[in-house]
């Protein structure tokens, strides 16, 4: 009770401060481009009212933490739409890691290798221990490196799209959670529950 | 992460204790401070007011100072409520890295990934004996605790002035353009392994157990030269010395007049060993010595060999070439000075007796000094002989080698006719010259043939045989030249072996693989070897392509070039693991 007053105080103060207009946009925002990026792999319910963009790393401790937490609260709630925003910039492997994932997502087992690569534990993680890690997650191998060489040029053009968004948010790091009008990083299940339930009652309010 | 140590296994089991309490006040913390910030609603203007960044600087900055001459200063401002973590911090100059002093840091516990070394507050490090001039790069990574954790940054630090700008980009995607292309290093020299890091491993060697140590080894060899026929011509003039003092001289006298000669000589080593290094250090030789390879060996060995020969003469080469060469390859002119002021010392020091109780106790010349002086004679042409090795192709080392040995069989009547009245130390000397001299042809023969090892000069006989057995398979350096490779390779799984000249154990495993019991298995095998000898970008490139720490790494791919899962050796092979391996996978 007492955590949704403290976020709706946040909410308050944060909403005085977006009276004032935007100045100096030199970067426009594509916001179809980031709720509806037609090559970005989604999650949850397609139909949902709420739509959470996930910015995120493979060497990301906070990705790794949140990972399972958002998936449970996304499960549970039933009614949101999940979109996931491969934003590689803590590693070198980091962005292999994106390029498989992303290639899995032509058999449809995105979801498959991004649960198993979020389930690495630590840090630092090799490109080596990734495909160690995807090689046990039933995910096709053969098609997947098939598909990875087939497409590396959408992957890379979708890579690219997602940095420039990130870059037009001014995001700071990973993770980053954009949770209907919000802008949020690691939270636990509730706390993603929470924001669910603020983001509908702000889109209904308006 | 890993819970090696008993320690950080109880650590990890208090983590089960606190996650709990840790999740509620993290999600707490984050809904006060960073909270889910309200940016826009969608239906009404969408996502236009992300545009507001928020309004906190950089997590972390980097100054830097000079703390006192010759050290630089480092100093990483940490912001409150965020942390750098303490194996991210990296220096280095030129793709080189420079190992950071930085004090211990703090351990935190993480729930999920165990315990990590941070830094939650401002630090600083202390770099000495960084160049004038130059780039040093700093990299540094770190999170916030609300649970964002920021991209690498880099810094790029000008080490005249001291002046910190933005560094290259390093690590993940940071720039929109630079996707899928790999962040381009400068080329580094190989990697110092016990073979090329040899030459200057064995000279360094002496040196490097500490100065102290350094000058006790080089005080030994004074005392052992100084038992042979070298300072024969140091007596006469002792003996004039003496004499010339007259009747009065007393021994405490005679002690003072040789001390001060042996000083003065031990002093004039000393110049030379000065000499030595300043010309190293004057001359970039440290740089050039570092790799074996390229042109100029051959003249650089002359050069040290000639060099010291006339300046001190044949008695004291050895133990110069290779105090010369220590000091040449770290342009320490003290050390190098020091090292031979104690080997004249040592040489000096029997002289001392001398001066004690008189010329009387000269040694008498006689059959046992020639002798000696064949047998040391020998030993040091020897020494020289090994030491040039170092800079000249194990072949040539070889063959000089061999030429010697044939030269002292002669030389100590290996060749003489024995005859009936010869008696047994004759007839036992002549058996030993005899084989020293077979084995200093097998040495000649076995250099002729392209042998390196001394002890197997002749195995290069059985070599072809066991080169057919084991085919080498086609040889790649880069990514784009295995692609090729692999598409001839054929359908089966295809052995991939990564190796280099430098590499010892790449050899031991090439001799494993050329057994009887694995040449059958692998002649009909496909085989592409990565050689990685040389450490430019395109090796790198073949390394990180397969995720290779360094050779040997062995393991099979598919056609796709696809590396069969738990197929991978790294390090030395046993006939066992390969055979295994090859059995999983059906080749």
């Amino acid at each position: 009770m007492q955590r949704r007053h403290l976020l709706m105080l946040a909410t308050g103060l944060a909403v005085a401060a977006l009276v004032r207009p935007d100045t100096g946009a030199a970067q426009t925002v594509d916001v179809d481009g980031i709720l509806r990026d037609p090559a970005a792999p989604t999650g949850g319910n397609p139909k949902g009212d709420v739509t959470v963009v996930a910015f995120l790393d493979y060497n990301c401790p906070f990705c790794k933490t949140s990972a399972p937490d958002l998936a449970r609260a996304v499960k549970q709630d039933g009614k949101v739409r999940l979109v996931y925003k491969d934003w590689p910039i803590l590693s070198e492997a980091s962005v292999y890691g994106a390029q498989i994932a992303l290639a899995a997502k032509y058999q449809g087992a995105y979801e498959t290798v991004h649960k198993a690569l979020m389930a690495i534990p630590g840090r630092g993680i090799t490109k080596e221990q990734m495909l160690a890690a995807i090689q046990t997650s039933g995910v096709d191998l053969e098609r997947l490196d098939a598909d990875l060489k087939a497409h590396a040029a959408d992957i890379t053009a979708l890579l690219r799209r997602n940095l420039s968004q990130a870059e037009s948010l001014g995001l700071r790091g990973t993770p980053t959670y954009l949770i209907g009008p919000f802008k949020t990083s690691t939270l636990d299940s509730a706390g993603f529950k929470e924001a669910f339930a603020e983001a509908r009652r702000r889109q209904a309010a308006e | 992460m890993i819970f090696p140590s008993p320690a950080s296994r109880f650590a990890a089991l208090r983590m089960g204790v606190r996650r709990a309490f840790r999740i509620g006040l993290l999600a707490l913390v984050t809904a006060m401070s960073l909270g889910p910030l309200p940016l826009a609603a969608q239906s009404s203007g969408g996502f236009s007011h992300l545009l507001e960044k928020p309004v906190t600087g950089a997590p972390f900055s980097l100054k830097v100072a000079r703390a006192a001459p010759g050290i630089v200063r480092l100093n990483w401002t940490v912001a409150t409520g965020t942390y750098l973590y303490r194996d991210s911090l990296k220096a280095s100059i030129a793709g080189r890295p420079v190992p950071l002093d930085l004090p211990a840091g703090e351990t935190k516990d993480d729930a999920v990934f165990g315990p990590v070394q941070v830094f939650h507050h401002d630090l600083k490090a202390d770099l000495a004996g960084l160049p004038e001039k130059g780039r040093l790069d700093v990299t540094f990574q770190g999170c916030s605790q609300d649970g964002i954790c920021f991209p690498p940054e880099t810094r790029a630090v000008a080490l005249d002035t001291l002046a910190v700008g933005p560094g290259l980009k390093d690590g993940g995607m940071q720039d929109a353009a630079a996707v899928a292309v790999s962040p381009v290093e400068p080329e580094v020299l190989p990697q110092v392994t016990p073979e090329t890091g040899g030459a200057l491993a064995d000279a360094g060697a002496l040196f490097s157990a500490g100065l102290g140590w350094t000058l006790l080894a080089f005080l030994g060899f004074g005392l052992l030269l100084s038992v042979t026929p070298c300072v024969f011509p140091m007596i006469p003039i002792l003996a004039g010395m003496l004499t010339g003092a007259g009747a009065g001289l007393t021994p405490r006298r005679g002690l003072l007049l040789t001390g001060v000669y042996v000083l003065a000589m031990a002093a004039a080593y000393g110049l030379v060993g000065a000499v030595a290094g300043w010309s190293g250090a004057n001359l970039g030789l440290s740089a050039r010595l570092s790799g074996r390879a390229g042109g100029g060996t051959l003249g650089r060995a002359a050069l040290l060999g000639f060099g010291s020969a006339l300046i001190v003469g044949p008695c004291v080469t050895p133990p110069l070439a290779g105090a010369m060469l220590y000091a040449a390859s770290t342009g320490d002119a003290v050390t190098g000075a020091a090292a031979l002021f104690m080997l004249g010392l040592g040489m000096g020091l029997p002289l001392l007796l001398v001066g004690l109780f008189g010329p009387a106790l000269l040694p008498r010349s006689g059959l046992w000094l020639m002798r000696a002086k064949q047998v040391f004679g020998v030993l040091f042409l020897a020494v020289a002989i090994l030491l040039a090795g170092r800079l000249l192709p194990p072949s040539v080392t070889l063959a000089l080698l061999g030429v010697l040995l044939m030269a002292s069989a002669g030389f100590f009547g290996a060749f003489d006719p024995i005859t009936g009245t010869s008696g047994a130390a004759a007839r036992l000397t002549r058996g030993t010259g005899l084989a020293v001299a077979v084995y200093g042809a097998a040495l000649i023969l076995g250099a002729a043939g392209g042998a390196d090892d001394p002890l197997r000069p002749l195995a290069f006989l059985r070599a072809p045989a066991a080169m057919a057995a084991a085919p080498e398979g086609v040889r790649v350096t880069s990514p784009t030249a295995f692609e090729v490779a692999l598409r001839g390779a054929g359908d089966g799984p295809i052995l991939v072996d990564f190796t280099a000249a430098w590499c010892a154990i790449c050899k031991t495993n090439a001799a494993i693989m050329a057994t009887p019991a694995l040449r059958a298995r692998l002649e009909h095998l496909p085989r592409i070897t990565a050689d990685v000898t040389t450490t430019n970008e395109a090796a790198r490139a073949l390394m990180t392509r397969f995720g290779v720490v360094g050779p040997p790494t062995l393991f099979l791919v598919d056609r796709t070039g696809r590396e069969l899962p738990g197929s991978r050796i790294v390090g030395p092979l046993s006939s066992e693991d390969l055979t295994r391996r090859l059995d999983a996978a059906g080749a």
